[in-house]
Order: structure tokens, then sequence, then C-alpha cells
């Protein structure tokens, strides 16, 4: 990975097996390709970069002080708690300075010059960069990746444009999976229905030229790499009752590229359904937040948020088992919970052990558990992340949008009831497949 | 023999958002939702109207509203989603009584965990509001000062304190712990009198007797278990047959203490004869959750001609309506 310094693009096909040109006709339309809007605007980064280089190369001929402009957003610059006095000082420019006040500011100085010279690089020869492969560069000078990643996206900030603007972009971080495939810049092509349980690492939305998205109806972000790993093993993307689909993970809290190309997906294919799942918990809908609204962190940076994010699950409805809802959408395979419970007995046991199952066709048994064996109790930090989303929905806009509204309620259900689920309490031994098909046909129908 | 309630009448969307929590006064019903205002009812007019709005009473919305069992219903108390109680005193003016904002505790005013629970003395003077880490503050209304806290385990280390109650004589304080355990307190002696661990889940209501002489706790469990407040004795529990129990989230005594009312996440309401035991009525009007049911105190005069002066009560919760029962007298 180090010596790349451009995107990963593994499992290349030739390009002969797959070529495109506006004359493929009949063909070009079963694939469903679309062309990814290259983004010509140019705003002015490379000559912003050559401005600072430009000063500082004047300020050597002078014998003055190195000076580089460099300011950090600050993630709290949007609570109210703040006067704005203190929001204006947020927005100061700050400095670097060489030799500086101490050692500390001289090595700063040093690797902030180093990632200003290998954008520019990489910016007059048209390349990208990770910044995986900048730390690499210098690694004694950088000492860890996250020095690079925060000098990266504040010197982004402070000159106003984007981390990808720079040429340098993140590693990729998400996987991607399902009956599509991606035609790169350089003509290779990825097929994304790969057999295993990876899929493919997601290629940063800017080295690729063209999405078939042949028969794909939907697409599903899922937080947990595992879930997603599961999925992708059963070829769900592929199976899904409710028809050809993408998979997708950013393992966790989602990193700019996997949202930005989500965030162009649903720009060329607006009526592709996107879905997100996620945890029961206040990390979950943080996670969903994120994708929909961005992060505060990096609020400079345009075309990664999707509003259109619909939170398929899990919600509370679907670890309260008395739910309606989960014997309207039952696809027929309908069976009532007719089990009557002896009072006396305390410990409430599912009775999926008795099932016996086929694994093509099988009669779904709803699950008669005690919600609470599925749900945890909140932490108290869960409980003050739940405050904290409220707090932030509450004061972010005056109208309060319909996502919002249900993101609004389901955190308050949580902590009303005290409880929190993994996206694993709607599963059956492990078996997410039934309870997705319910609510994806539901969704997509 | 059942006894029989009818749907008196429904205010739809009464709220914007789930309704959370009731609170009755002789002649009118609070409610306290998701949104952020409160709600004031009149329940002395058979279309129940709307009388008061209390705008951003709590910003984030409000899960408890409280106000004293056999009171005079010139207190009322709030706890907002952000942590902020809130205390509203009747004010009379020319046409209307109103609540107007009295006195507010800011979280940063009580030690360890978000407040959680609250409830009232019968005589309005005294407060006591539960925490997430398990304690249980009680607070003098009128000199606006912290009284007594009850810890429950090593210093803020208790089990979440979900719900909470002071008896009619002002002798006990009673919590439910999401561990499953009730602890009664004597307010006198200022200490723990009982343990109660019989429910082993989690106690989501908790409610004394008119007469303080029994407690009745429910939650996860589904059962009621009902308590002597004389030894701390079990003494029975309340449970149907041939049905799925549903986590309880509500309870309240009728005025005589001859029935007790319960609400749960099935959407059922249901009525129960103390000295027999069992169930006498189960209303399940929405499959949306019950959050709260309560009795209304009852009324010198019947509310329209041919209704009897039969006892009333109202649940609400997922459906952000609220739903007035009464009983079926003489047909």
């Amino acid at each position: 990975m180090s010596s790349d310094s451009t995107c990963p693009s593994p499992s290349v096909k030739s390009p002969d097996t797959f070529i495109t040109t506006p004359s493929d006709g009949p063909l070009s339309a079963a694939r469903n390709i679309v062309s990814i809007p290259r983004s010509n605007s140019d705003n002015g980064a490379l000559s912003k970069i050559e401005d600072l280089l430009e000063s500082i190369i004047d300020a050597l001929d002078t014998g003055s002080e190195l000076v580089i402009p460099f300011r950090r957003p600050r993630p709290d610059a949007a609570s109210q708690t703040q006067d704005l006095s203190q929001q204006r000082d947020a927005r100061q420019v700050e400095v670097v300075r060489f030799p500086g006040r101490n050692v500390q500011e001289a090595k700063k100085f040093e690797a902030l010059f180093r990632i200003i010279e290998l954008s520019h690089e990489a910016l007059l020869k048209g390349n990208v960069i990770t910044k995986r492969n900048i730390y690499y560069q210098h690694p004694d000078l950088f000492r860890s990746q996250s020095v690079v990643d925060v000098l990266v996206d504040n010197l982004a900030f402070t000159l106003g444009v984007g981390r990808r603007d720079l040429n340098i972009v993140a590693a990729a971080k998400g996987l991607i999976a399902g009956p599509f495939e991606l035609v790169m810049l350089d003509c290779s092509v990825q097929n994304c229905d790969q057999p295993g349980d990876v899929g493919i690492l997601l290629p940063c939305i800017e080295a690729i030229d063209k999405i078939a998205f042949n028969s794909v109806r939907w697409v599903l972000v899922i937080e947990k790499e595992a879930t997603f790993r599961t999925l992708a093993a059963s070829r769900y993307a592929k199976e899904s009752q409710a028809g050809h689909g993408i998979l997708i993970t950013a393992k966790g809290f989602p990193d700019l590229a996997t949202r930005k190309f989500l965030s162009v997906l649903h720009t060329v294919r607006p009526g592709l359904p996107l879905f997100g799942l996620v945890d029961f918990d206040p990390h979950g809908i943080a996670i969903l937040r994120t994708y929909q609204y961005g992060s505060k962190r990096l609020d400079h940076e345009v075309d990664a948020t999707i509003p259109d994010l619909k939170w398929i699950g899990i919600r509370s409805h679907d670890i309260m088992s008395h739910n309606p809802l989960n014997a309207d959408v039952n696809l027929g395979n309908h069976s009532q919970s007719t089990q009557e419970w002896s009072i006396q007995e305390s410990q409430l046991c599912t009775r999926n052990g008795s099932q016996i199952e086929r694994p093509t066709k099988r009669i779904r048994v709803h699950k008669l558990q005690d919600p609470g064996d599925v749900c945890a109790p909140l932490t108290p930090n869960d409980r003050k992340k739940g405050v904290e989303i409220l707090r932030d929905i509450r004061s972010s806009t005056e109208h309060i949008v319909e996502n919002e509204m249900q993101q609004m309620l389901e955190l308050q259900r949580m902590l009303m009831l005290n409880i929190k689920a993994e996206i694993q309490a709607v599963d059956d031994y492990g078996d997410l497949t039934t309870w997705l098909n319910e609510r994806l046909y539901h969704e997509c129908s | 023999m059942s006894k029989q309630y009818l749907t008196l009448h429904t205010v739809d969307q009464a709220h914007p958002a789930e309704i959370f929590s009731l609170a009755p006064t002789p002649t009118t019903l609070l409610s306290a939702s998701g949104s952020s205002s409160l709600r004031v009812h009149s329940t002395v007019d058979a279309n129940f109207p709307l009388i008061q709005t209390i705008q951003d009473a709590h910003k984030l919305g409000c899960h408890h509203v409280a106000t004293a069992k056999g009171g005079l219903g010139n207190v009322a108390a709030s706890v907002g989603f952000g942590g902020e109680i809130k205390i509203w005193k009747k004010k009379t003016s020319e046409q209307n009584d109103e609540f107007a904002l009295d006195w507010e505790i800011k979280p940063t005013k009580t030690s360890g965990g978000d407040v959680w629970a609250v409830a009232l003395s019968a005589n309005e003077e005294y407060l006591a509001c539960t925490t997430s880490d398990g304690r249980i503050h009680v607070w003098d209304l009128t000199a606006k000062e912290l009284i007594q806290t009850y810890e429950t385990g090593a210093r803020g280390g208790g089990s979440f304190a979900m719900s909470v109650d002071l008896s009619r004589d002002g002798k006990f304080t009673a919590s439910g712990h999401e561990s499953g355990t009730v602890y009664v307190f004597n307010n006198d002696a200022g200490r723990m009198v009982y343990s109660l661990s019989g429910l082993a889940k989690p106690v989501r209501a908790v409610a004394f007797s008119p007469g303080c002489k029994r407690l009745a706790a429910a939650g996860n469990a589904g059962i009621i278990a009902l308590y002597d407040m004389e030894h701390g004795e079990h003494v029975g529990n309340l449970t149907s047959p041939n049905a799925r129990p549903a986590w309880v989230t509500s309870l309240d005594w009728s005025d005589t203490g001859d029935y007790l009312l319960s609400g749960s996440l099935d959407g059922k309401v249901k009525v129960w004869e103390i000295s027999r035991g069992v169930c006498v009525a189960t209303h399940s009007e929405t499959e949306g959750a019950i959050w709260s049911a309560r009795w209304l105190p009852k009324n010198e005069r019947a509310l329209a001609p041919g209704m009897g002066k039969g006892e009333m009560f109202c649940a609400a919760g997922a459906s952000k309506s609220l739903t007035f029962y009464r009983e079926a007298t003489g047909l």
C-alpha cells in the first residue's frame, strides 16, 4: 500500500472485456451504465498552494521569518454554549512559523511544508496521494498517521478547499459488494460481485469513471463490518427477495471516501433508494447522522452528505416483539405468536430452539421472546451521548425534518426504556436475511 | 364479575410526539411528551378541552410530570430529557387557573447521574426525584433546598432508579430500579427500611396504596407484585393467565384503594381488583405502547347528563392521543 500513490484497485479485469462507448446501445442500457460527473471546477487549490510556496520563497530571499497560515475548525464552534467572541476566535487565522518559538513549532512547520510540497507535486502531475503514503514518506518527521490526518484536514480548512482538492485522499477503508461494476478512469473494470465475504475495497470516487448498475435496485449502508461480511458471504446482494443491490460499509464511523461515494451515487441515481442499517443505540444514530448530515470536524468538505439515506433499522419496533409491523410484512410466511405463557415462568426463552430449519424454504417463526433478552441497558455514556444528539437535533434548525423527528423519537424511547440493542438482536441465529428481506421488500415495493 | 369501562372521549393528537407521562389534578390533566410543551386539559367538561399549553417547557422533550396524589393540585413537577426539573404552581387569574413556572432545578444542582423519575408528596411540600446512578433526592419545595439523599449503592454506583413514589402519609419513599430491586425508605428516620428484590427484572413503576399499607411494583417481569408496608412482606402477584406478559410502564391506585390501573408496552390498559387479585377489565384501543395510565379524581357531579358519577381514568402513549374511560354504571 505504501508504494502506490493512487487508489487501490484490486481485482482488475482486462479492459477488453468491458469497453463501453456511447454506441454500445442496448448493451449499455442493460448494464445501466452511468458516468460519474467530473468536477472540473478549479477552485484554485493549486494557485493557493503556489501562492503559499511563493510567499515562503520571498521570505527566504528577504531573510524574514517563514510563516504558513494554519487554522483548525473548532468542533465545538457551533455549540450554543459559546458566545460570539469565542466563535470569532475560532475563526482567527493562526500561523506556524519557522524557526518558531520552540522545537515543536519548527517540526510542525517542516511537516506542514512537506505536505504542501507533496500536494503541490500531486496537483502538478495530476495524480493522487494517500494520507498513508504521505506518512510513509517521512515517518520520523510525522511520528504518527493521525498527525498527518489532522495536518491535511486543517490545511484544507485553512485554504478553504476540500481535502480532495489538494489531491490528497485517505486510504480506502470502505468495503463494497454486489452484482455491479465500477469502470475506472484508467479503463480497468472492477467487478464488485466477488466470492467470499470481503467484497472489494472501495476505490475513491475520483478514480471512478462509470458505474454499471446492471439491475441494482437498492443500496444498503451497514454500520458494522461483521454484518457486512456475513451478508456478503451469503451473497445477499444477489439473492435478496428485494432484488439485486449494493452492500457497503465504512467499518464503523464513516470516512470521507465512503460518504463521498454514496453522495455521488445518490446524485447520479437519485431514484435508487439508500438504506442505513445501524445498531439501536446513540452511537448507531450518530453514525447514521454522519452519513446524512456530515461531521463537524469535516464540515468544510462538500458533497459528502446523503440526507435521503433512509433508516431501515434497527428501530425500537424491531426489538419490541409485539410490534404489529412484524406481522404485516411477513411475506406470507406468517405465523402468529400463539404460545401461551406460564406466569410462574421467570425464564422467558425463545421457541426457535424447537424449529427444524431447511436452508431454502422455511417457515419463519417469530421470536417469542422478552425484548429484555436481546437488549442491554444503556451505559451512563450512552445516555449522555443520547442527550447530546437530542440537543444537536433541537439546536440545528427551527424546523425539524421528518428524518430527525424519527431519530428524536427513537432516542427518547431508548432513554425512556434505558435499552439498546445491536443489529444482531433481529437476526435468527446469525442469519439476518429473513429480517432484511421483509424490510427491503416492504421499502422497495 | 368483571367491570365495564367505556371509552368516553379521545383527544386525538393531543401532542405532536409520543406522550410519556400524565398527571391529574382535581379538575385538570397535565400531559408531557417528546415535544417541548406541556399541555393541560380540563377534566370537568365532557369534551376535555385543552385549557393551557406551556410552550418550551422542556426543549428536548419531557419524560415525567407529576402532581400530588390526593393533593389540591396546585403544584406540578416535570423533568426534561436535558435533566432539568421544573416546578409549576397554579396562578389564579380572572378566567382560568393556569400553571406558571415557580422554580427550576438545573441539572448541575443535582449530584450524580441524570434526574429521572419524580413524585410529589400529598401536601405538595416535598419532591422526590431519582437519578440514573441510583440515588433518590428529596427537595423541600418551600425552602427550595435539598433535604435528603438516599443512596442505593456504593457512591454513584447504584442501579438506575426508573420509578419513584411517596406515600400519602409522607412516611415512605419507594424507588424501583433497573436491577429489579425496590427500595423503601422511612422518611422520618431517613434510612432504608426494605429492600425487595422479588421482581428480578427492571422495575418501571412503583405506587403506594392510598392507605399507605401496600406498595405495588411492576416492570419488565410483566407481573405486578404487591408488598405489605408493615413488615415489607411480599403478599401477592397480579397476573393474567394465558397472556404474554408485556413490560408494565405505569401503575396507579384508585382513590379507595380497591382497584389498581396498569399500562404496558403492548398497548393494554388493565384494571385489577385488589381483594380478589384478578384483572377485571382490559382495554387495548391502540397497538402502540402505553406510557402512562392515571385515574382521575372523582367528580362531585356527573360530567354530562346520564353519565353517572363513575370512576374515570385516562391512558396515553405512542398514539399521541389522550383516551378517557369511564365506568359503565347502572346499564
